[in-house]
C-alpha cells in the first residue's frame, strides 16, 4: 500500500506552524493542556454537536480536487468543473459550489474565512469496511474491527461519560449528559451501564408519562424479564426527570437567526437549548440520504447530493451565526461524521458506490481553522479502487476527549482501547488556557533527520518536570515509549531505535499537561 | 486484545461496573423438543403475542387444550391454502406516466397520488393485522418486510405503491416456503429492483448496491465474502428491469419485471470461488439467465456458506419472535440453524419447530420482548376490539413507518423502540384510545371475561393475564382491584357490574393505570 507523503518537512523545525497552517501541512507544534482530575470535565461548559451524515458522504464532491486531472477522468459525469468549484483564497482547496453559492452568508466559505472550520482530509481507518452498518458501528463505537464475530455494542462517548462519571446511572446528572435530536437511541451513547443520552424531537412534546403505578420499583430478580422491565422503567423515569429542565432551557433560550426548514431546524433546537443554559455535553443530529448510488448530481449546483450539501452548509452557517451573535459560540464545536466516502470512479447510474476515506468537517470559533492533510491521492488507490486514508478517525475523537472534554491520555486509552495521538485541531476552552508549562522548555529536538534507525531525543528543561516521551506512527497509532520519568532542569538526551522505514511523530508530554511534537524520519 | 478482553479488563479495573444491566444466562430450557403439556390459556396468550398482534378471546379459546404442535399448526395454517387477499383499492392496477419526465404540475399530482395510496396501503395492512383470525400471517409478513427491505421514500424519489403491494403478496406467498426461492423472488422483485439500483445494473459498469446487501443483509451477514465477490455478483445480476410507467416499455405488462439481454453481462463470473460460465449470445434469454445465473448464484451462497446462512436467518427469526437482544445468542440457536440446514433451507420446519418447542414455552422467555410500534398500537386496538383509522400514522409516529424503514437494514428493534420520546408518546396514545371508548363498548368488552359479573378479584386477574405477559406482585394486583372497587367492599362488585356507566368508568381508570406500567410495553 503506497501512501503519498503528505507531511511537508521544511528544514529542521516547524514549530512556527501557525503561518504555514494551510494545506498539506499538519500543524506539528501542538498543544493539549490536560486536567488531572477527569471529573473536571463535567464542570467544563464545553459542548460538542455531532452531525451524522448517514449513507456515506462523497468526500470527493465535497472538498474537490479541482486541479487533479485524474478526478475528471474518474468522474466524467459527476465531476464539478474547476470553474464552478469555489476556490478558497489562493489555496488548492475547492469547495463544492452547493456549500457556498446561494447559502446563508456564503455557508462554509465564511467559516473558512473566519478560521472557524477545520477540514480533515483523508479521514478513515485500516481495512475499510464497505458495509453501511458495520462501518457506521466502527465510527460510532470508536473501535476498528471488521471481524464479524466482534460485536460493537457500545459507543465511544457512552464509554467516556460512564468512565468519568462512575455514579451513572444510579445518580443521574441534573441535566441530560447527551441528547440526540430524533431517531432511535444511537450506539454512540451506549455503554455497558446503559445509554447516556435521551432522545428529543420537540421540547413541547417532551411529555411526562405521569405517575407510574405505586409498585413501579425496579424488579430485584435475575431474569431477562426483570432486565427489560427495569430498562423500560428507567426510560420512564428519565423522561419524567428531564422534562422540566429541558422545558426550562427551551423557554429561557432563544434564536436570533432565522433558520431554513428541514435539517437546519435540528440545529436551531440545539442552539436554543444551549442558549437557555442546558449543560448537556453532546448533541447528535442527523442528515440522511447520502447513499448516492444513483443520479447523484444533475448540474453541479443541483440534484440529490448538492441539495444535501446545501442543507448541511446552511444549517452550520445559521447555527454558527446564531451562537456568535448571542456571544455563546466559544464553548461549542461541531463535527460531521459519515461511515465512509464514495468510490473515486463513478458508476453507470450517474452515482457512486461505497468507498473508503473521506473528508471530515470540524467547526466552531475554538477550532484551529485550516485544512489538515493533502488533497486525496487519486493515483494510488487501494486494492479495491478506494482512497487510502491519511488520518485515523479516532485522532479527532482523542482530540475532543482530551482538549475539549478535559480527559487524560489514560482516559482516552481506556475509551478507545489504544493510545491514539490527538490531532491538534482545537484550541482548549478558555477555562483550560492558564497553563504555563510551555515556558519551561528551552528546546526539544530529534536527531538525526533522517535517521537510519537509531536516533536521539534532546530536551532542555528550564524547570524540573515529569516527562513522557513516546513515538507514534504518522497515522497516530502508538509505537513505543522512549522514557517516562521525573527529570531535573538541564539538558537530557535519550536514545531510541526504530526498525521500519517511515515517518513518525515524537511526542513529549510535560507534567501530564502539554504535548510537544516533532517528526522523525527513518530511512533504512 | 479483543473486545471481550477489553471489557473484562475494564470491569476488573473497576472503571466500568455493569450493575443493573448485567446479563444473566438465559435460564430457559434450551431444547427444541415439543412442549409436552396441553396449552393453557396463558400458554395460548404467549403464542399469540409472539405470532400475531396480541391475543383475542375467540382465537385463544381455539388453542386451549391443544398440544403445542397442533396449536402452532393451526396458527401457522399448516396444510391450509391461503385465502385470497382483498386488495386495498382499485389503484393497485392503475398506472401513470413517468413523473420525472412530466411537467411540474403533473409530476406533483402523480407524487401526491402516490403518497395518498401509500397511506391507504399502510392503513389497509394495519387493519389486516388488527382483525386477522386463524391462521395468522401478518406478523410473519412484517418480519420478512423488515428483512427484505424496501423504502417507499428512497434516495431517488418514491417507489410506486402498486409495486409495494405486489411485494407484500410476494412476501405472503413465500413466507413459510423455500428460502432460496424466496431470495430469488426478492432479487427479481419490481420494488426491490428500483430500491437497490438493480434496474440500472448494466453490463460494463455494474451497480453493486443489491449484490452487496444480498450477501450482507439478506443471506449470510457481513464478513463472509470479499469485495470481489460483490463485484462479480453484481455482474451476474445485470439486465433486469421493471415496467413501472405506462409511457415506457412493458413487454410483460405494467408492474412486471422483464429481462433486457443487451444489458446483461454474458461473461464468466466467479463468486465465492465458484464459476458461473460465460454465456453464448444465443442463450442470453430471460428463462436461461434466471435459471443458470440468478438461481445459481443464490444456490452458490447457500452451498458455500451453509453455516453462515442458516445461522444468520435462524438468529434473525429468533430475535424477531423470541428475544431481540442483539448481544445475546441463546444456545438453542445452534439447533435451530441445524434444523434449517437439515430442511434444505425450507422455512416451515424452522417455524413449526421453534414455536412448538419447550424453549419457546419456557416461562423465562415470556414477556422479554419490547413491543414494536405495531405490536403496541395494533395490539392495543385488537385487544380492545376497536378500529382506529389513524392507526398506521400512530405506528409511524412511534418510530416504525411500514414500507418505509429508515435504512436497508430495516429497524434496529429491541430497546431502540423505547426512548424518552416514544415512551411518553405510547402512554399518551394508550390514554387517548382508552378514554375514547364508549361506555357501551367497554361494558360489552368486559362481558367476555368469565368472572366479570361474579368476582372482582378473578376479573382483575383475567384482565392482567390478558394484557401483561408475566404474573404481577400481590401488592400491584390489589392496587388494580382497588381501582375497580373505588372503596366499595368486594362483595358489592356483582352489583356494580350491573351498572354500565360505573363499570366503564372503573375500567377506563384500570386500563390507563395498567398502560403506564413498564410491562405493558413487553410481550
Amino acid at each position: 500500500m503506497k501512501r503519498r507523503r503528505f507531511l511537508q518537512i521544511s528544514g529542521g523545525t516547524i514549530a512556527g506552524a501557525a503561518a504555514t497552517h494551510w494545506i498539506g501541512k499538519l500543524p506539528l507544534y501542538a498543544s493539549s493542556p490536560l486536567h488531572k482530575l477527569t471529573r473536571k470535565a463535567l464542570e467544563l461548559d464545553t459542548t460538542l454537536v455531532v452531525i451524522q451524515l448517514f449513507g456515506g458522504n462523497d468526500g470527493l464532491n465535497t472538498i474537490i480536487p479541482a486541479e487533479d486531472p485524474r478526478y475528471y477522468q474518474l468522474r466524467p459525469n459527476l465531476a464539478v468543473p474547476k470553474e464552478e468549484a469555489v476556490r478558497f483564497g489562493s489555496s488548492d482547496v475547492f469547495l463544492h459550489p452547493a456549500l457556498v453559492n446561494g447559502v446563508y452568508k456564503n455557508g462554509l466559505y465564511r467559516l473558512i474565512d473566519n478560521g472557524w472550520l477545520a477540514v480533515v482530509q483523508g479521514i478513515g481507518y485500516d481495512h475499510p469496511n464497505l458495509s453501511h452498518f458495520r462501518s457506521t458501528d466502527i465510527w460510532l463505537s470508536g473501535i476498528n474491527s471488521s471481524d464479524p464475530n466482534v460485536r460493537l455494542n457500545s459507543g465511544w462517548l457512552g464509554r467516556f461519560f460512564t468512565h468519568i462519571y462512575p455514579d451513572f446511572p444510579l445518580l443521574l446528572p441534573e441535566h441530560p449528559l447527551c441528547i440526540q435530536v430524533g431517531g432511535t437511541p444511537s450506539l454512540l451513547f451506549r455503554s455497558p451501564k446503559g445509554d447516556v443520552a435521551i432522545t428529543l424531537t420537540d421540547p413541547e412534546k417532551f411529555l411526562e408519562s405521569g405517575n407510574l403505578s405505586p409498585d413501579a420499583e425496579p424488579l430485584d430478580e435475575d431474569s431477562l424479564f426483570a432486565q427489560e422491565y427495569n430498562y423500560v422503567l428507567s426510560i420512564a423515569q428519565e423522561a419524567n426527570q428531564y422534562a422540566e429542565v429541558i422545558q426550562q432551557a427551551f423557554d429561557n433560550g432563544r434564536n436570533v437567526v432565522e433558520y431554513d426548514g428541514g435539517f437546519p431546524q435540528q440545529l436551531r433546537l440545539v442552539a436554543r437549548l444551549i442558549s437557555g443554559g442546558l449543560k448537556t455535553k453532546v448533541y447528535l443530529v442527523y442528515l440522511s440520504s447520502f447513499d448516492t448510488h444513483v443520479q447523484q448530481q444533475d448540474e453541479p449546483g443541483s440534484g440529490a447530493h448538492p441539495a444535501l450539501l446545501r442543507a448541511l452548509s446552511t444549517g452550520i452557517s445559521q447555527f454558527m451565526d446564531d451562537l456568535v451573535q448571542q456571544g455563546i459560540a466559544d464553548n461549542v464545536i461541531g463535527m460531521t461524521i459519515s461511515e465512509f466516502g464514495r468510490r473515486p470512479y463513478e458508476n453507470n447510474s450517474r452515482g457512486t458506490d461505497h468507498g473508503a476515506a473521506s473528508v471530515q468537517l470540524v467547526f466552531g470559533t475554538s477550532v484551529r481553522g485550516g485544512v489538515y492533510g493533502n488533497n486525496p491521492d487519486l493515483e494510488n488507490l487501494n486494492e479495491n479502487g478506494d482512497l487510502v486514508y491519511q488520518y485515523d478517525y479516532r485522532r479527532v475523537y482523542a482530540e475532543i476527549l482530551q482538549t475539549w472534554f478535559g480527559g487524560t491520555p489514560e482516559d482516552v486509552e481506556a475509551v478507545l482501547q489504544q493510545r491514539i495521538l490527538p490531532l491538534s485541531i482545537l484550541n482548549p476552552p478558555t477555562s483550560l488556557q492558564l497553563d504555563t508549562a510551555a515556558a519551561s522548555v528551552q528546546h526539544f529536538r530529534v536527531l538525526p533527520q533522517p535517521s537510519n534507525g537509531p536516533f536521539t531525543v534532546e530536551l532542555h528543561l528550564r524547570h524540573p518536570a515529569t516527562v513522557d516521551i513516546a513515538i507514534y506512527s504518522l497515522l497516530g497509532r502508538y509505537v513505543t515509549t522512549i522514557t517516562r520519568a521525573a527529570l531535573p532542569a538541564g539538558i537530557h538526551r535519550f536514545q531510541g531505535f526504530l526498525q521500519h522505514s517511515g515517518e513518525y511523530i515524537c511526542v513529549c508530554r510535560l507534567n501530564n499537561r502539554r504535548n510537544l511534537t516533532k517528526t522523525l524520519i527513518i530511512q533504512r | 486484545m479483543d473486545r471481550r478482553d477489553f471489557l473484562t479488563a475494564l470491569f476488573q479495573s473497576g472503571r466500568l461496573r455493569p450493575n443493573s444491566f448485567a446479563r444473566p444466562e438465559l435460564s430457559a430450557d434450551q431444547s427444541l423438543a415439543p412442549y409436552p403439556q396441553p396449552l393453557t390459556l396463558t400458554d395460548a396468550y404467549h403464542l399469540l403475542r409472539r405470532l400475531s398482534f396480541g391475543p383475542t378471546h375467540a382465537v385463544a379459546q381455539q388453542l386451549v387444550g391443544k398440544t403445542a404442535q397442533e396449536a402452532v399448526d393451526l396458527v401457522l395454517g399448516v396444510g391450509q391454502s391461503d385465502p385470497a387477499v382483498d386488495p386495498p383499492g382499485p389503484w393497485v392496477d392503475q398506472s401513470t406516466e413517468n413523473p420525472s419526465g412530466a411537467d411540474p404540475d403533473t409530476r406533483r399530482a402523480i407524487e401526491a397520488w402516490w403518497r395518498s395510496i401509500f397511506h391507504e396501503l399502510q392503513q389497509w395492512w394495519v387493519e389486516r393485522m388488527r382483525t386477522e383470525t386463524l391462521p395468522v400471517s401478518e406478523k410473519i409478513i412484517l418480519f420478512w418486510h423488515g428483512h427484505f427491505t424496501t423504502e417507499f421514500t428512497y434516495e431517488n424519489g418514491y417507489i410506486p405503491p402498486q409495486l409495494l403491494y405486489r411485494q407484500y403478496l410476494m412476501f405472503r406467498r413465500n413466507r413459510l416456503g423455500s428460502f432460496p426461492a424466496f431470495v430469488e423472488d426478492f432479487t427479481l422483485d419490481g420494488a426491490e429492483l428500483i430500491y437497490l439500483g438493480g434496474e440500472l445494473n448494466t453490463k460494463g459498469i455494474p451497480n453493486e448496491n443489491y449484490a452487496r446487501e444480498m450477501m450482507e443483509l439478506f443471506t449470510m451477514g457481513v464478513g463472509w465474502y470479499t469485495e470481489g465477490d460483490v463485484k462479480e455478483a453484481a455482474r451476474v445480476l445485470t439486465g433486469w428491469r421493471v415496467a413501472k410507467f405506462n409511457d415506457e416499455p412493458a413487454p410483460k405488462g405494467i408492474y412486471e419485471v422483464y429481462f433486457d439481454p443487451a444489458a446483461h453481462d454474458t461473461g464468466a463470473k466467479q463468486v465465492l470461488g465458484v464459476t458461473i460460465p460465460a454465456r453464448d449470445p444465443n442463450e442470453n434469454t430471460e428463462y436461461l439467465v434466471r435459471r443458470d445465473e440468478v438461481r445459481r448464484l443464490i444456490h452458490i451462497l447457500m452451498e458455500t456458506r451453509p453455516q453462515q446462512v442458516s445461522q444468520f436467518i435462524a438468529r434473525k427469526i429468533y430475535r424477531f419472535f423470541v428475544y431481540s437482544n442483539p448481544d445475546y445468542d441463546a444456545p438453542v440457536l445452534a439447533a435451530l440453524s441445524e434444523t434449517f440446514r437439515n430442511a434444505d433451507f425450507e422455512l416451515l420446519p424452522v417455524f413449526r419447530t421453534l414455536f412448538a418447542s419447550k424453549h419457546f414455552f419456557d416461562p423465562a422467555v415470556r414477556g422479554i420482548q419490547i413491543k414494536t410500534p405495531p405490536e403496541f398500537v395494533v395490539g392495543l386496538l385488537r385487544q380492545l376490539d376497536i378500529p382506529w383509522n389513524e392507526a398506521a400514522s400512530i405506528v409511524t409516529a412511534l418510530g416504525q413507518e411500514l414500507y418505509d424503514p429508515p435504512t436497508v437494514a430495516g429497524w434496529d428493534g429491541y430497546r431502540t423502540w423505547i426512548n424518552t420520546v416514544s415512551y411518553p408518546a405510547r402512554v399518551e396514545f394508550a390514554r387517548q384510545i382508552i378514554e375514547s371508548l364508549t361506555d357501551a363498548h367497554l361494558y360489552q368488552w368486559a362481558q367476555k371475561f368469565p368472572s366479570f359479573a361474579s368476582d372482582v378479584d378473578s376479573f382483575a386477574t383475567e384482565i392482567e393475564l390478558f394484557f401483561l405477559p408475566q404474573s404481577i406482585s400481590e401488592q400491584r394486583h390489589q392496587y388494580y382491584v382497588s381501582i375497580l372497587l373505588q372503596g366499595a367492599p368486594s362483595y358489592e362488585w356483582s352489583q356494580i357490574a350491573q351498572d354500565q356507566q360505573a363499570v366503564a368508568l372503573r375500567l377506563r381508570n384500570l386500563l390507563i393505570a395498567m398502560a403506564k406500567a413498564p410491562d405493558f410495553q413487553l410481550c
